[in-house]
Protein backbone atom coordinates (compact mmCIF):
# COMPACT_ATOMS: atom_id res chain seq x y z
CA UNK A 1 0.00 0.00 0.00
CA UNK A 2 1.95 3.31 -1.32
CA UNK A 3 1.48 6.36 1.09
CA UNK A 4 -1.99 7.86 -0.81
CA UNK A 5 -3.91 4.37 -0.88
CA UNK A 6 -2.43 4.20 3.10
CA UNK A 7 -3.66 7.94 3.64
CA UNK A 8 -7.25 7.44 1.91
CA UNK A 9 -7.62 4.10 4.06
CA UNK A 10 -6.92 6.18 6.78
CA UNK A 11 -9.62 8.69 6.08
CA UNK A 12 -12.43 6.51 5.61
CA UNK A 13 -11.73 4.72 8.58
CA UNK A 14 -11.79 7.47 10.56
CA UNK A 15 -14.89 8.52 8.82
CA UNK A 16 -16.41 5.27 9.55
CA UNK A 17 -15.39 6.26 13.49
CA UNK A 18 -17.53 9.41 12.74
CA UNK A 19 -14.51 11.31 13.56
CA UNK A 20 -15.50 15.21 13.46
CA UNK A 21 -14.79 16.23 9.63
CA UNK A 22 -12.33 19.29 10.83
CA UNK A 23 -10.62 16.94 13.15
CA UNK A 24 -10.22 13.96 10.68
CA UNK A 25 -8.72 16.74 7.75
CA UNK A 26 -6.30 17.88 10.60
CA UNK A 27 -5.30 14.45 11.63
CA UNK A 28 -4.68 13.05 8.01
CA UNK A 29 -2.64 16.14 6.71
CA UNK A 30 -0.34 15.76 9.52
CA UNK A 31 0.03 12.16 8.87
CA UNK A 32 0.93 13.43 5.14
CA UNK A 33 2.99 15.79 6.23
CA UNK A 34 4.89 13.26 8.10
CA UNK A 35 5.06 10.68 4.99
CA UNK A 36 6.22 13.67 2.86
CA UNK A 37 8.96 14.90 5.26
CA UNK A 38 10.06 11.69 6.40
CA UNK A 39 9.83 8.96 4.01
CA UNK A 40 9.09 5.23 4.86
CA UNK A 41 6.38 2.84 4.27
CA UNK A 42 3.02 4.12 6.33
CA UNK A 43 1.91 0.77 7.19
CA UNK A 44 5.60 0.71 9.34
CA UNK A 45 5.26 4.23 10.81
CA UNK A 46 1.76 4.46 12.11
CA UNK A 47 0.69 0.77 11.63
CA UNK A 48 -2.87 -0.12 10.13
CA UNK A 49 -5.18 2.60 9.21
CA UNK A 50 -7.85 0.83 11.13
CA UNK A 51 -6.01 0.79 14.26
CA UNK A 52 -4.30 4.24 13.26
CA UNK A 53 -7.97 5.36 13.36
CA UNK A 54 -9.21 3.70 16.45
CA UNK A 55 -6.14 5.00 18.47
CA UNK A 56 -6.82 8.64 17.10
CA UNK A 57 -11.01 7.84 17.17
CA UNK A 58 -9.99 7.08 21.00
CA UNK A 59 -7.94 10.36 21.98
CA UNK A 60 -10.15 13.11 20.54
CA UNK A 61 -13.35 11.24 20.34
CA UNK A 62 -15.88 10.80 18.42
CA UNK A 63 -19.62 12.93 16.93
CA UNK A 64 -22.30 10.97 18.71
CA UNK A 65 -24.90 9.03 16.26
CA UNK A 66 -27.34 10.45 15.24
CA UNK A 67 -30.53 9.68 16.58
CA UNK A 68 -32.54 8.06 13.66
CA UNK A 69 -36.23 9.10 12.61
CA UNK A 70 -38.55 6.67 12.83
CA UNK A 71 -39.12 5.07 9.93
CA UNK A 72 -41.24 6.82 7.40
CA UNK A 73 -44.09 5.55 5.57
CA UNK A 74 -43.80 2.11 3.02
CA UNK A 75 -41.84 2.71 -0.12
CA UNK A 76 -40.81 -1.20 -1.17
CA UNK A 77 -43.99 -4.02 -0.41
CA UNK A 78 -43.11 -7.28 -2.08
CA UNK A 79 -45.69 -10.39 -1.06
CA UNK A 80 -46.06 -13.50 -2.09
CA UNK A 81 -43.23 -13.52 -4.88
CA UNK A 82 -42.42 -17.00 -6.15
CA UNK A 83 -40.61 -18.05 -8.90
CA UNK A 84 -39.54 -21.43 -10.84
CA UNK A 85 -37.28 -21.60 -13.71
CA UNK A 86 -38.31 -25.04 -14.88
CA UNK A 87 -39.08 -27.61 -12.25
CA UNK A 88 -36.77 -25.65 -9.79
CA UNK A 89 -38.65 -23.51 -7.19
CA UNK A 90 -35.72 -20.09 -6.63
CA UNK A 91 -38.12 -18.42 -4.55
CA UNK A 92 -41.15 -19.43 -2.47
CA UNK A 93 -43.78 -16.53 -0.92
CA UNK A 94 -40.80 -14.40 -0.24
CA UNK A 95 -41.45 -11.11 1.16
CA UNK A 96 -40.15 -7.91 2.55
CA UNK A 97 -41.57 -4.55 3.04
CA UNK A 98 -38.89 -1.80 3.35
CA UNK A 99 -39.99 2.21 5.15
CA UNK A 100 -38.63 5.54 3.92
CA UNK A 101 -35.23 6.20 5.92
CA UNK A 102 -34.70 1.84 6.32
CA UNK A 103 -32.04 0.11 4.44
CA UNK A 104 -33.15 -3.49 4.13
CA UNK A 105 -30.21 -6.38 2.91
CA UNK A 106 -31.14 -9.11 0.97
CA UNK A 107 -28.66 -12.31 2.21
CA UNK A 108 -28.13 -16.10 1.43
CA UNK A 109 -26.26 -18.51 -0.59
CA UNK A 110 -25.33 -18.31 -4.24
CA UNK A 111 -28.31 -19.54 -5.97
CA UNK A 112 -30.74 -18.82 -3.97
CA UNK A 113 -32.58 -15.89 -5.54
CA UNK A 114 -31.30 -13.03 -4.22
CA UNK A 115 -30.80 -11.32 -7.62
CA UNK A 116 -33.61 -12.58 -9.10
CA UNK A 117 -36.14 -11.35 -6.23
CA UNK A 118 -34.31 -7.58 -6.68
CA UNK A 119 -35.03 -8.04 -10.56
CA UNK A 120 -38.46 -9.12 -9.69
CA UNK A 121 -38.81 -5.71 -7.27
CA UNK A 122 -37.66 -3.45 -9.71
CA UNK A 123 -40.21 -5.20 -12.31
CA UNK A 124 -37.20 -6.25 -14.72
CA UNK A 125 -38.48 -9.93 -14.60
CA UNK A 126 -42.04 -11.54 -13.48
CA UNK A 127 -42.76 -13.59 -10.84
CA UNK A 128 -44.96 -17.00 -11.05
CA UNK A 129 -46.98 -15.56 -8.36
CA UNK A 130 -46.70 -12.35 -5.67
CA UNK A 131 -46.81 -8.83 -6.35
CA UNK A 132 -44.65 -5.77 -5.41
CA UNK A 133 -45.55 -2.52 -4.31
CA UNK A 134 -43.27 0.51 -5.07
CA UNK A 135 -44.06 4.18 -3.73
CA UNK A 136 -42.34 7.20 -5.52
CA UNK A 137 -39.68 6.64 -8.12
CA UNK A 138 -37.31 3.73 -8.16
CA UNK A 139 -33.58 3.08 -8.87
CA UNK A 140 -31.76 0.12 -9.86
CA UNK A 141 -28.35 -0.69 -9.64
CA UNK A 142 -27.31 -4.09 -11.06
CA UNK A 143 -24.00 -6.54 -10.40
CA UNK A 144 -22.62 -6.08 -13.51
CA UNK A 145 -23.38 -4.26 -16.86
CA UNK A 146 -25.25 -1.57 -17.57
CA UNK A 147 -23.08 1.31 -18.89
CA UNK A 148 -22.18 1.60 -22.15
CA UNK A 149 -18.56 0.70 -22.70
CA UNK A 150 -18.03 3.73 -25.94
CA UNK A 151 -19.59 6.53 -23.52
CA UNK A 152 -17.96 8.32 -21.17
CA UNK A 153 -19.35 9.04 -17.26
CA UNK A 154 -20.42 12.36 -18.10
CA UNK A 155 -22.74 11.06 -20.98
CA UNK A 156 -24.05 8.43 -18.67
CA UNK A 157 -25.19 11.51 -16.44
CA UNK A 158 -26.87 12.80 -19.05
CA UNK A 159 -28.63 9.62 -20.87
CA UNK A 160 -29.66 9.22 -17.17
CA UNK A 161 -30.94 12.27 -16.51
CA UNK A 162 -32.82 13.12 -19.61
CA UNK A 163 -35.18 10.29 -18.41
CA UNK A 164 -35.94 11.89 -15.14
CA UNK A 165 -36.12 15.59 -17.19
CA UNK A 166 -32.85 16.75 -16.32
CA UNK A 167 -31.07 18.77 -18.70
CA UNK A 168 -27.51 18.49 -19.72
CA UNK A 169 -25.93 20.59 -17.35
CA UNK A 170 -27.52 19.97 -14.03
CA UNK A 171 -27.15 16.21 -15.20
CA UNK A 172 -23.76 16.31 -15.44
CA UNK A 173 -23.46 18.41 -12.17
CA UNK A 174 -25.12 15.79 -10.47
CA UNK A 175 -23.50 13.18 -11.47
CA UNK A 176 -20.12 14.57 -10.52
CA UNK A 177 -21.18 15.24 -6.99
CA UNK A 178 -22.44 11.68 -6.36
CA UNK A 179 -19.60 10.01 -7.72
CA UNK A 180 -17.83 12.26 -5.57
CA UNK A 181 -19.13 11.17 -2.58
CA UNK A 182 -18.06 7.59 -3.78
CA UNK A 183 -14.59 9.47 -3.52
CA UNK A 184 -14.62 9.34 -7.40
CA UNK A 185 -13.56 12.04 -9.17
CA UNK A 186 -15.82 11.39 -12.68
CA UNK A 187 -13.10 12.08 -15.57
CA UNK A 188 -14.17 14.06 -18.59
CA UNK A 189 -12.25 11.95 -21.16
CA UNK A 190 -12.13 8.62 -20.08
CA UNK A 191 -14.67 5.72 -22.03
CA UNK A 192 -16.04 3.48 -19.85
CA UNK A 193 -14.08 0.84 -21.37
CA UNK A 194 -10.98 1.87 -19.59
CA UNK A 195 -12.57 1.69 -16.45
CA UNK A 196 -10.68 -0.45 -13.86
CA UNK A 197 -14.24 -2.82 -12.84
CA UNK A 198 -13.89 -1.11 -9.32
CA UNK A 199 -14.33 2.45 -10.77
CA UNK A 200 -17.15 0.73 -13.49
CA UNK A 201 -19.08 0.18 -10.79
CA UNK A 202 -18.86 3.11 -8.77
CA UNK A 203 -20.26 5.23 -12.02
CA UNK A 204 -23.23 1.83 -12.13
CA UNK A 205 -23.82 2.53 -8.38
CA UNK A 206 -24.07 6.99 -9.51
CA UNK A 207 -26.22 6.34 -12.28
CA UNK A 208 -28.71 4.46 -9.88
CA UNK A 209 -28.72 7.68 -7.34
CA UNK A 210 -28.71 10.80 -10.10
CA UNK A 211 -32.63 10.50 -10.17
CA UNK A 212 -32.47 10.69 -6.22
CA UNK A 213 -35.38 7.16 -6.65
CA UNK A 214 -36.95 6.92 -3.21
CA UNK A 215 -36.65 3.21 -3.45
CA UNK A 216 -33.21 2.30 -4.41
CA UNK A 217 -32.44 -1.37 -5.33
CA UNK A 218 -28.60 -2.40 -5.33
CA UNK A 219 -27.42 -6.39 -6.25
CA UNK A 220 -24.04 -6.39 -4.79
CA UNK A 221 -22.86 -3.33 -6.24
CA UNK A 222 -19.76 -3.14 -4.54
CA UNK A 223 -17.90 -5.33 -6.89
CA UNK A 224 -14.07 -4.26 -7.59
CA UNK A 225 -14.42 -1.81 -4.86
CA UNK A 226 -11.43 -0.97 -2.33
CA UNK A 227 -11.58 -0.57 1.27
CA UNK A 228 -11.69 2.97 1.01
CA UNK A 229 -14.39 3.00 -1.36
CA UNK A 230 -16.53 0.15 0.43
CA UNK A 231 -16.31 2.49 3.54
CA UNK A 232 -17.61 5.58 1.55
CA UNK A 233 -19.97 3.12 -0.20
CA UNK A 234 -21.87 2.45 3.40
CA UNK A 235 -21.56 5.94 4.55
CA UNK A 236 -23.38 7.46 1.24
CA UNK A 237 -26.16 4.74 2.02
CA UNK A 238 -26.46 6.24 5.53
CA UNK A 239 -27.00 9.52 3.83
CA UNK A 240 -29.51 8.17 1.51
CA UNK A 241 -31.12 6.38 4.30
CA UNK A 242 -30.84 9.94 6.64
CA UNK A 243 -32.41 11.59 3.91
CA UNK A 244 -35.79 9.22 3.94
CA UNK A 245 -34.74 7.05 1.52
CA UNK A 246 -35.90 3.41 0.81
CA UNK A 247 -32.49 1.22 0.61
CA UNK A 248 -32.44 -2.53 -0.19
CA UNK A 249 -28.88 -4.08 -0.81
CA UNK A 250 -28.19 -7.33 -2.13
CA UNK A 251 -25.01 -8.97 -0.16
CA UNK A 252 -22.70 -11.48 0.51
CA UNK A 253 -20.64 -9.61 3.24
CA UNK A 254 -22.21 -10.09 6.51
CA UNK A 255 -20.09 -8.18 9.11
CA UNK A 256 -21.86 -4.98 7.28
CA UNK A 257 -25.53 -6.13 8.72
CA UNK A 258 -24.87 -4.06 11.94
CA UNK A 259 -24.97 -1.31 9.34
CA UNK A 260 -28.69 -2.31 7.75
CA UNK A 261 -32.34 -2.33 9.61
CA UNK A 262 -33.45 -5.22 7.80
CA UNK A 263 -32.01 -8.43 6.90
CA UNK A 264 -34.49 -10.70 4.25
CA UNK A 265 -32.33 -14.16 4.22
CA UNK A 266 -33.22 -16.25 1.60
CA UNK A 267 -31.19 -19.51 2.10
CA UNK A 268 -33.89 -22.09 1.56
CA UNK A 269 -34.01 -23.42 5.16
CA UNK A 270 -34.06 -19.45 6.32
CA UNK A 271 -36.78 -17.60 4.35
CA UNK A 272 -36.96 -15.22 7.48
CA UNK A 273 -36.89 -11.01 7.37
CA UNK A 274 -35.63 -10.31 10.55
CA UNK A 275 -33.72 -6.91 12.21
CA UNK A 276 -30.85 -5.37 11.48
CA UNK A 277 -28.30 -5.34 14.22
CA UNK A 278 -28.48 -1.82 14.51
CA UNK A 279 -24.62 -0.90 15.51
CA UNK A 280 -24.92 2.01 12.86
CA UNK A 281 -28.38 3.72 12.64
CA UNK A 282 -29.36 2.73 16.33
CA UNK A 283 -32.51 0.56 15.28
CA UNK A 284 -33.36 -2.49 16.42
CA UNK B 1 -38.36 14.16 -27.85
CA UNK B 2 -35.65 15.52 -25.62
CA UNK B 3 -34.78 11.78 -24.68
CA UNK B 4 -35.43 10.21 -27.98
CA UNK B 5 -32.93 12.57 -29.28
CA UNK B 6 -30.55 12.18 -26.46
CA UNK B 7 -30.84 8.18 -27.21
CA UNK B 8 -29.87 8.68 -30.53
CA UNK B 9 -27.24 11.29 -30.39
CA UNK B 10 -25.11 8.52 -27.54
CA UNK B 11 -25.93 5.85 -30.37
CA UNK B 12 -24.29 7.95 -32.98
CA UNK B 13 -21.67 8.75 -30.51
CA UNK B 14 -20.96 4.95 -29.49
CA UNK B 15 -20.65 4.13 -33.43
CA UNK B 16 -18.11 7.07 -34.23
CA UNK B 17 -16.09 5.97 -31.38
CA UNK B 18 -15.44 2.72 -33.02
CA UNK B 19 -13.01 3.73 -35.96
CA UNK B 20 -12.24 -0.13 -36.48
CA UNK B 21 -15.75 -0.59 -36.84
CA UNK B 22 -16.46 2.45 -38.94
CA UNK B 23 -13.50 1.59 -41.37
CA UNK B 24 -14.79 -1.84 -41.84
CA UNK B 25 -18.86 -0.48 -42.77
CA UNK B 26 -17.44 1.40 -45.10
CA UNK B 27 -14.37 -1.36 -46.41
CA UNK B 28 -17.34 -4.09 -46.58
CA UNK B 29 -19.32 -1.73 -49.23
CA UNK B 30 -16.49 -0.75 -51.49
CA UNK B 31 -15.56 -5.00 -51.53
CA UNK B 32 -18.88 -5.16 -52.75
CA UNK B 33 -18.77 -2.67 -55.64
CA UNK B 34 -14.83 -2.98 -56.43
CA UNK B 35 -15.08 -6.72 -56.71
CA UNK B 36 -17.08 -6.63 -59.82
CA UNK B 37 -15.96 -3.42 -61.10
CA UNK B 38 -14.04 -4.59 -63.99
CA UNK B 39 -17.42 -6.34 -65.85
CA UNK B 40 -20.60 -4.46 -65.95
CA UNK B 41 -21.12 -1.36 -63.65
CA UNK B 42 -24.93 -1.76 -62.87
CA UNK B 43 -24.18 -5.00 -60.72
CA UNK B 44 -21.61 -3.38 -59.05
CA UNK B 45 -24.12 -0.62 -58.15
CA UNK B 46 -26.37 -3.60 -57.31
CA UNK B 47 -23.62 -5.04 -55.15
CA UNK B 48 -23.20 -1.86 -53.24
CA UNK B 49 -26.61 -2.01 -52.47
CA UNK B 50 -26.17 -4.64 -50.54
CA UNK B 51 -23.05 -4.17 -48.76
CA UNK B 52 -24.61 -0.97 -47.61
CA UNK B 53 -27.26 -3.01 -46.13
CA UNK B 54 -25.76 -5.62 -44.50
CA UNK B 55 -23.31 -3.20 -43.09
CA UNK B 56 -25.78 -1.09 -41.70
CA UNK B 57 -27.89 -4.09 -40.38
CA UNK B 58 -24.81 -5.51 -38.47
CA UNK B 59 -24.56 -2.00 -36.85
CA UNK B 60 -27.93 -1.80 -35.65
CA UNK B 61 -27.96 -5.36 -34.35
CA UNK B 62 -25.02 -5.65 -32.15
CA UNK B 63 -25.49 -1.80 -30.90
CA UNK B 64 -28.86 -3.67 -29.84
CA UNK B 65 -27.06 -6.19 -28.50
CA UNK B 66 -24.53 -4.08 -26.87
CA UNK B 67 -27.76 -2.28 -25.29
CA UNK B 68 -29.23 -5.27 -23.89
CA UNK B 69 -28.24 -4.13 -20.35
CA UNK B 70 -28.71 -0.73 -20.28
CA UNK B 71 -31.91 -0.31 -21.26
CA UNK B 72 -33.84 -2.14 -18.25
CA UNK B 73 -32.23 0.69 -16.06
CA UNK B 74 -32.88 3.60 -18.65
CA UNK B 75 -36.81 2.68 -18.69
CA UNK B 76 -36.79 2.82 -14.67
CA UNK B 77 -34.81 6.30 -14.95
CA UNK B 78 -38.30 7.66 -16.96
CA UNK B 79 -37.82 6.22 -20.87
CA UNK B 80 -40.38 4.49 -22.43
CA UNK B 81 -40.28 1.99 -24.52
CA UNK B 82 -40.27 4.35 -27.70
CA UNK B 83 -37.94 6.92 -26.76
CA UNK B 84 -35.50 3.82 -26.76
CA UNK B 85 -36.42 1.85 -30.00
CA UNK B 86 -36.86 4.86 -31.97
CA UNK B 87 -34.22 7.14 -30.75
CA UNK B 88 -31.62 4.40 -31.65
CA UNK B 89 -33.46 3.81 -34.60
CA UNK B 90 -32.94 7.51 -35.63
CA UNK B 91 -29.40 7.26 -34.26
CA UNK B 92 -28.98 4.35 -37.06
CA UNK B 93 -30.35 6.10 -39.72
CA UNK B 94 -28.30 8.96 -39.57
CA UNK B 95 -25.34 6.89 -39.48
CA UNK B 96 -26.18 4.81 -42.21
CA UNK B 97 -26.98 7.92 -44.32
CA UNK B 98 -23.29 9.07 -43.36
CA UNK B 99 -22.27 5.54 -44.58
CA UNK B 100 -24.08 5.97 -48.04
CA UNK B 101 -23.17 9.56 -48.80
CA UNK B 102 -19.35 8.83 -50.07
CA UNK B 103 -20.54 5.56 -51.69
CA UNK B 104 -23.27 7.86 -53.61
CA UNK B 105 -20.30 10.30 -54.78
CA UNK B 106 -18.45 7.10 -55.67
CA UNK B 107 -21.07 6.08 -57.77
CA UNK B 108 -21.98 9.76 -59.45
CA UNK B 109 -17.98 9.90 -60.33
CA UNK B 110 -17.07 6.66 -61.56
CA UNK B 111 -19.95 5.55 -63.23
CA UNK B 112 -21.59 7.05 -65.95
CA UNK B 113 -24.84 7.39 -67.35
CA UNK B 114 -27.53 6.34 -64.58
CA UNK B 115 -30.31 7.40 -63.05
CA UNK B 116 -28.68 8.95 -60.11
CA UNK B 117 -31.91 10.09 -58.57
CA UNK B 118 -32.44 6.23 -58.82
CA UNK B 119 -29.30 5.46 -57.49
CA UNK B 120 -30.03 8.16 -54.71
CA UNK B 121 -33.35 6.21 -53.77
CA UNK B 122 -32.51 2.95 -53.60
CA UNK B 123 -29.86 3.58 -51.12
CA UNK B 124 -32.13 5.44 -48.91
CA UNK B 125 -34.29 1.88 -48.91
CA UNK B 126 -31.06 0.44 -47.70
CA UNK B 127 -30.40 2.79 -44.76
CA UNK B 128 -34.27 3.14 -43.94
CA UNK B 129 -34.47 -0.96 -43.55
CA UNK B 130 -31.48 -2.19 -42.40
CA UNK B 131 -31.73 -0.62 -38.87
CA UNK B 132 -34.97 -1.55 -38.07
CA UNK B 133 -34.14 -4.86 -39.24
CA UNK B 134 -30.80 -5.37 -37.11
CA UNK B 135 -32.44 -4.21 -34.08
CA UNK B 136 -35.52 -6.94 -34.97
CA UNK B 137 -32.80 -9.67 -35.04
CA UNK B 138 -31.25 -7.99 -31.95
CA UNK B 139 -34.22 -7.80 -29.94
CA UNK B 140 -35.28 -11.28 -30.72
CA UNK B 141 -32.11 -13.03 -30.49
CA UNK B 142 -29.97 -12.42 -27.61
CA UNK B 143 -26.82 -13.54 -27.96
CA UNK B 144 -24.78 -11.43 -31.11
CA UNK B 145 -23.69 -14.95 -33.04
CA UNK B 146 -27.18 -16.40 -33.24
CA UNK B 147 -28.13 -12.84 -34.57
CA UNK B 148 -24.69 -12.56 -37.29
CA UNK B 149 -25.72 -15.77 -38.49
CA UNK B 150 -29.28 -15.74 -39.35
CA UNK B 151 -28.28 -11.66 -40.56
CA UNK B 152 -25.88 -13.62 -42.75
CA UNK B 153 -28.71 -16.05 -43.47
CA UNK B 154 -30.87 -13.27 -44.88
CA UNK B 155 -28.23 -11.62 -46.73
CA UNK B 156 -27.22 -14.36 -48.71
CA UNK B 157 -30.83 -15.12 -49.51
CA UNK B 158 -31.12 -11.62 -50.45
CA UNK B 159 -27.49 -12.13 -52.59
CA UNK B 160 -29.09 -15.20 -54.73
CA UNK B 161 -32.76 -15.27 -54.83
CA UNK B 162 -33.83 -15.09 -58.84
CA UNK B 163 -34.87 -11.22 -58.13
CA UNK B 164 -38.30 -11.89 -60.72
CA UNK B 165 -39.58 -14.81 -58.52
CA UNK B 166 -42.13 -14.79 -55.88
CA UNK B 167 -40.34 -15.16 -53.36
CA UNK B 168 -37.91 -12.05 -53.61
CA UNK B 169 -40.36 -9.99 -52.77
CA UNK B 170 -40.12 -11.34 -49.37
CA UNK B 171 -36.78 -10.58 -48.99
CA UNK B 172 -36.01 -6.85 -47.12
CA UNK B 173 -34.05 -4.91 -49.55
CA UNK B 174 -35.73 -6.40 -53.10
CA UNK B 175 -37.11 -2.34 -53.18
CA UNK B 176 -33.25 -1.47 -53.42
CA UNK B 177 -32.79 -3.94 -56.28
CA UNK B 178 -35.92 -3.00 -57.99
CA UNK B 179 -35.25 0.85 -57.53
CA UNK B 180 -31.21 0.46 -58.54
CA UNK B 181 -32.05 -1.48 -61.34
CA UNK B 182 -34.59 0.83 -63.06
CA UNK B 183 -31.71 3.15 -61.85
CA UNK B 184 -28.57 1.46 -63.97
CA UNK B 185 -30.37 -0.56 -66.58
CA UNK B 186 -33.05 2.29 -67.56
CA UNK B 187 -36.06 0.34 -67.50
CA UNK B 188 -39.78 1.25 -67.51
CA UNK B 189 -40.85 3.24 -64.57
CA UNK B 190 -43.14 -0.23 -63.15
CA UNK B 191 -39.30 -0.67 -61.14
CA UNK B 192 -39.30 2.33 -59.37
CA UNK B 193 -42.71 2.34 -58.63
CA UNK B 194 -43.14 -1.76 -57.38
CA UNK B 195 -39.63 -0.79 -55.84
CA UNK B 196 -40.85 2.40 -54.01
CA UNK B 197 -44.20 0.83 -52.54
CA UNK B 198 -41.96 -2.08 -51.31
CA UNK B 199 -39.86 -0.01 -50.28
CA UNK B 200 -42.25 1.98 -47.88
CA UNK B 201 -43.96 -1.28 -46.90
CA UNK B 202 -40.99 -2.97 -45.86
CA UNK B 203 -39.98 -0.17 -43.52
CA UNK B 204 -42.88 0.54 -41.90
CA UNK B 205 -43.59 -3.08 -41.11
CA UNK B 206 -40.12 -3.49 -39.42
CA UNK B 207 -40.39 -0.47 -37.65
CA UNK B 208 -43.95 -1.68 -36.58
CA UNK B 209 -42.22 -4.79 -35.60
CA UNK B 210 -39.51 -3.12 -33.87
CA UNK B 211 -42.48 -1.47 -32.07
CA UNK B 212 -43.74 -4.51 -31.15
CA UNK B 213 -40.76 -6.51 -30.18
CA UNK B 214 -39.49 -3.52 -27.71
CA UNK B 215 -42.98 -2.83 -26.49
CA UNK B 216 -43.07 -6.02 -25.10
CA UNK B 217 -39.77 -6.72 -23.89
CA UNK B 218 -39.72 -3.87 -21.83
CA UNK B 219 -43.30 -3.70 -21.08
CA UNK B 220 -44.25 -2.62 -17.20
CA UNK B 221 -44.85 -6.07 -15.16
CA UNK B 222 -48.17 -6.36 -13.96
CA UNK B 223 -46.82 -7.67 -10.65
CA UNK B 224 -45.29 -4.14 -9.94
CA UNK B 225 -47.95 -1.36 -8.59
CA UNK B 226 -46.33 2.14 -8.65
CA UNK B 227 -47.81 4.40 -6.63
CA UNK B 228 -47.16 7.93 -6.55
CA UNK B 229 -45.12 9.58 -2.84
CA UNK B 230 -47.84 11.61 -1.12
Amino acid sequence: MNADEWLRAFAAELRQRRVRDDDARHVVAEAATHLRDGGGDPAVVFGLPGRYAAAIAESIGATPPPVPAAPGPVRLHARGITKRYGRRTVLRDAGLTVRAGQIAAIVGANGCGKSTFLRICAGLISPDAGEVTVTGRLGYCPQQGGTADFLLPDEHFVLVGAGGGLARGPARRAGRAAARKLGWDAPGDVLTRHLSGGTRQKLNLTMSTLTEPDVLLLDEPYQGFDRGTYVDFWDQLGRLRDAGRAIVVVTHLLNQLDRVDLVLDLTPAGGTVRDGDAGWGGRA
Amino acid sequence: MNRMLTVAEMTLRELLRRRGVLALMLLLPLTFYLIRRDAYVGQSVRSLMLGISWAVSTAALFATSAARELEPRLRLAGYGPRHLYLGRMLGLWAAGLAIALPFFLLVVFDAPNLRYGGVAAGMLCCVAIAPPLGMLIGALLPRELEGTLLLLVIVTVQMLIDPAGTGAKLTPFWSSREITTWAVDHTDGGYLARGSVHGVLVTVGMVLAVAAVFSVRLRRRRHLRHLPVG
